[in-house]
């Protein structure tokens, strides 16, 4: 044994005991790391652990109410997909609509009550119970409208529908208050008012997109965001490739060219509002041409008398000749379909515009005719008259709140602080009501203002029902349920309401102690409503059958009916040169909002995947941008990447530069959805928001925002960004990527034909060969999902 | 002789003697952590016993993994299924107290996972079962075990060999695990 000192012995213990620990941390590191397993107490009957559970039920994404499958494992929603029972989205979906979960799981929910702290818009706020949040509001309300103040207050929701604007209503009128609105930034306000002059009812009607041969759209972006775009996109397909060997031909009419415009045979660019002129133009020559023989013959003679081919082509700016061919093609192909929508409902002529529209349906013969326009039966259920409110609605709205006559705004996942134009005061005018209190999901710019919180749940956690708007030519109703339990807590819109009354002392009234009690009650007047079916005896059969399927009515359309306008309606019939705000000496370029792809109308911007999604067109991802015509670029002395200042008479953002060919010379197309200062960690501070710069416009007859009628000038700023773009450079550097071919003759077989439109007013015609019948996609039946497990 | 390497060793003595002494304390402290704290061997919340249950009493695997038959994961059962039993069998034993206490407070056991696979591995055990196979195979005599230890390496020469042998079409296509 050598001899070992104090010192060496410490240091030799010391070694040891580092090596030992070194050994036991390296022999840790090599381990599996802990996974646990962990099983439910009581597991919920319907679902094995690693089996999928697939729930239907209905989009809430945007107001098309597309119906939805969506996969669940462990209780937790995984994927969506389109229900393929339901006749609107029949398996398809669109981004939006895919991306809902990332609203329910996003991290920037309200988790729970909260009531302010700080001053409005400072974002402070304190967490509160549900149990006092209900009960003071709840108390309040009821003091409110035993004094007879009930008219004081106001419920502002986003485009609702079915039993929830039924409840809604109830709610409202038990308060004694007129003041229930719904704000919806594309509801298509003006298209219900062009249906309402020309057909006598302020519906949409169902268009025939997938049987028509000849699809006319004046400015209508239908697969992009107008009215059902997931049908839409479909019909459009089956139309353009899968019919009996004939290629519908499809011609879009306006400034900008949009998704659907680049899906389009011929492109045209009208001036911007001059598209109902264009209409006129077009319906003159087919009267001209003997085209329509109806005993009113002598009135559309005298009604369109003002739209020769030469004037409407100086007015549009699209030559004579092209408004013959157009309208000499439209009355030949039968059936025909003439839409309009988007900008072109949205300029201060707007109804005006789309009764042109309409009339050209009229004139060859294809209103109730398949492939033509047919009208929907009345919505299943739900409220007949509409609540939705156009610009000069929420005027009065904010006017009434500076006058003092609103003591409380109950707002519900609509966001008009962002989506109203800054020129409005819509904003101020928040300031003079007392009591601001929020439903919302998320806290947006709106909420942002609110005293009180009470968040609700999204639409995957909630019961609802839907009958959707433009309908599908037959009756259809949908039901909405929780695919998984709610995440936080939070409580769905109708249980709000519900639990309100209740407390208020209106058991009598309520009488349903939840949204799930409500609808199932609502629906027993459905199912009477419709065919007994000897396989379905009671209401409790029908209900699962209904919930499991996710959707309910009839399967097939009957078009048909004679339809012919009034007489007055036909001697009412012109359009006016549009008016913008904003003189064309000071500001000489016409401001071209549109809705962007994933962001909608900014709703989608706190969605990641959204966020991600390049611009179909031009490529770009993230931030604002604008788009100018390489010829209006040049004389600016502009090129990609110039940050510029949009002014307008109502205010000024900025904005670089992208140089887009296919757009008209003289118009600034601007992308909407970005710009937000709230909405979550996704959304906020990226880009600008062009409603700001939108003048407080309407179309006079609806009062809607004219949101295409402010005119802009541009100012260079000095400023450079780089656009962060995918798929580099939109010209051909001599690839051939666009071939074009005669639009009369097939293309030759073999190598398909591709077409890109990027040449700015170019014709281009491609025509493919028939690939014979989609036989898979041509049926819709009902009630036909077996995978399906019924929530309970 | 030129340099005597003398001094340098009587520098270098104590240096070794500390590396040696590290060195036996990491060895000692490796395998001491491998055979206190066996990763294949965890502690489980409860100390159920394979070897009364499935050994003792014969009770087959598949009637408490009952997923194993038609889901991908075999699942461990729901604290109800527990009670379907224990309500009235070994009321008394202090481990189906506790198992009755979770089951009171509707709490979940967390059992820890003893055999496992990587997330880019797809073993479904509902074909597996289809197939005939034994759960022993590669779970070891669970039966005897009172702590369930992971006897086979779970790795991806056991998949293929076993594939291989049985001739199982597509067996040995990268897809058919890696999807
Ligand atoms: S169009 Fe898209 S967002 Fe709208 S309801 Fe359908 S899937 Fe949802």
């Amino acid at each position: 044994m050598p001899n070992i000192d104090r010192r060496s012995f410490l240091t030799l213990v010391g070694a040891g005991g580092v090596g030992a620990g070194a050994g036991f941390m390296l022999s840790e590191s090599r381990k599996h790391p802990v996974e646990h397993l962990v099983p439910y107490p009581v597991p919920p009957e319907e679902f094995s652990p690693g089996i999928a559970t697939w729930y239907n039920s209905v989009c809430s994404m945007c107001s098309a109410g597309c119906g939805i499958s969506v996969r669940t494992r462990e209780g937790r929603a995984k994927k969506i997909e389109g229900n393929p029972a339901h006749p609107v989205s029949q398996g398809r979906l669109c981004a939006l609509g895919q991306s809902g979960l990332q609203a329910l799981y996003n991290p920037d929910r309200i988790t729970g009550p909260l009531v302010r702290a700080g001053r409005r818009g400072e974002l402070e706020f304190d967490p509160a119970t549900w149990e006092e949040s209900l009960a003071e509001l709840a108390n309040q309300l009821e003091l409110m409208r035993t004094a007879g103040r009930g008219g004081g207050v106001a419920l502002l929701t986003g485009g609702v529908r079915g039993h929830l604007a039924s409840l809604l209503e109830l709610f409202m009128s038990w308060l004694g208050s007129d003041q229930l609105l719904h704000y919806d930034f594309n509801h298509p306000a003006t298209l219900y008012a062009a249906n309402e002059r020309f057909f006598g009812e302020s519906e949409l009607p169902y268009y025939d997109i997938e049987n028509s041969r000849y699809v006319l759209s004046f400015g209508a972006d239908f697969i992009g965001h107008w009215l059902s775009p997931v049908h839409h996109g479909l019909g459009f397909g089956r139309s353009r490739q899968a019919r009996d060997g004939i290629r519908a031909r499809f011609v879009q009419i306006e400034p900008r060219m949009s998704l659907t415009g680049a899906a389009a045979d011929e492109w045209i660019a009208a001036n911007p509002g001059t598209e109902g002129i264009l209409a006129l133009g077009i319906a003159r020559r087919i009267v001209d041409q003997g085209g329509y023989q109806g005993a009113d013959l002598d009135a559309w003679r005298a009604a369109l008398d003002g739209y020769a081919a030469e004037s409407v082509a100086e007015q549009t700016g699209v030559a004579a000749d092209t408004v013959a061919r157009l309208a000499d093609s439209f009355a030949e192909t039968q059936p025909g379909l003439a839409i309009g929508g988007g900008a072109t409902g949205n300029h201060s002529n707007g109804v005006d515009a789309l009764v042109a529209v309409n009339a050209l349906n009229h004139l060859v013969g294809n209103i109730g005719v398949e492939g033509g326009v047919i009208f929907n039966p009345p919505p299943a259920f739900g409220p007949t008259a509409s609540r939705q409110a156009g610009l000069s609605r929420m005027l009065e709205l904010a006017e009434d709140a500076r006058a003092g006559r609103i003591e409380m705004l109950i707002v519900s996942n609509t966001n008009p602080v962002f989506n109203l134009p800054e020129a409005a005061g819509f904003a101020e005018a928040l300031a003079d009501i007392p009591q601001i209190v929020s439903l919302s999901t998320f806290l947006d710019e709106t909420t942002a203002q609110a005293d009180l919180v009470l968040p609700s749940h999204t639409y995957l956690e909630s019961w609802g029902d839907d009958a959707p708007s433009p309908g599908v030519g037959f009756r259809v109703g949908a039901v909405s349920q929780p695919v998984v339990e709610p995440l936080y807590d939070t409580r769905a819109t109708g249980d709000i309401v519900l639990e309100l009354a209740h407390r208020m002392g209106l058991d009598l009234a309520f009488p349903w102690p939840n949204m799930e009690e409500y609808l199932k009650y609502s629906w027993r007047e459905v199912w009477s409503s419709g065919t007994p079916d000897p396989a379905i005896p009671d209401f409790d059969t029908f209900w699962t059958s209904v919930v499991r399927a996710g959707v309910w009515g009839d399967e097939t359309r009957a078009p048909g009916g004679e339809f012919a306008p009034d007489a007055g309606v036909v001697d009412g019939i012109g359009v006016g040169a549009p008016e913008f705000a904003g003189a064309e000496g000071e500001f000489p370029y016409a401001l071209h909002p549109y809705l962007s792809n994933g962001l909608h109308d900014g709703r989608g911007a706190n969605l990641p995947w959204m966020q991600e999604l390049p611009d179909a067109l031009t490529g770009v991802v993230y931030g604002s941008w604008i788009e100018l015509n390489p010829v209006t670029a040049e004389e600016l002395g502009l090129s990609e990447g110039d940050v510029v200042a949009i002014e307008s008479p109502a205010g000024s953002i900025e904005a670089p530069v992208l140089v887009y060919p296919a757009i008209m010379p003289g118009v600034v197309a601007m992308p909407i959805g970005q710009g937000h200062e709230q909405y979550g960690r996704y959304a906020h501070e990226h880009g600008v928001n062009p409603i700001d710069v939108l003048a407080a416009q309407t179309e006079p007859g609806t009062g809607a925002l004219a949101w295409a009628a402010t005119r802009v000038r541009l100012v260079p700023t000095g400023g450079r960004v780089d656009l962060v773009k995918v798929g580099g450079d939109s010209r051909e550097l001599g690839r051939e990527i666009v071939q074009i071919a005669d639009a009369g003759t097939p293309a030759a077989a073999g190598a398909p034909t591709v077409a890109s439109a990027t040449d700015a007013g170019a014709a281009v015609g491609i025509d493919v060969p028939a690939v014979g019948a989609e036989a898979a996609m041509a049926n819709t039946r009902l009630n036909s999902i077996p995978i399906t497990v019924v929530n309970t | 002789m030129g340099v005597s390497i003398v001094p340098t060793l009587k520098v270098l003595k104590p240096v070794g003697m500390i590396v040696g002494v590290g060195f036996v304390g990491l060895l000692v402290g490796y395998f001491a952590n491998a055979a206190f704290f066996p990763g294949t061997t965890p502690v489980q919340p409860i100390e159920f016993s394979h070897t009364i249950h499935a050994g003792d009493y014969e009770i087959p695997c598949l009637y408490c993994h009952t997923e194993a038959r038609r889901s991908p994961s075999a699942g461990v059962p729901s604290v109800n299924k527990c009670m379907g039993c224990h309500a009235i069998v070994a009321t008394d034993s202090p481990l189906v107290r506790e198992v009755a206490r979770h089951y009171e407070n509707a709490e979940p056991i967390p059992w820890i996972k003893v055999h496992d696979l990587p997330d880019f591995v797809h073993f479904p055990h509902n074909r597996h079962v289809a197939a005939g196979l034994e759960c022993q195979e590669c779970h070891g005599p669970v039966e005897t075990m009172d702590r369930v230890t992971r006897m086979a390496p779970n790795e991806m020469g056991q998949c293929l060999t076993c594939h291989r042998d049985m001739e199982v079409e597509h067996g040995i296509d990268c897809l058919t695990c890696h999807k």
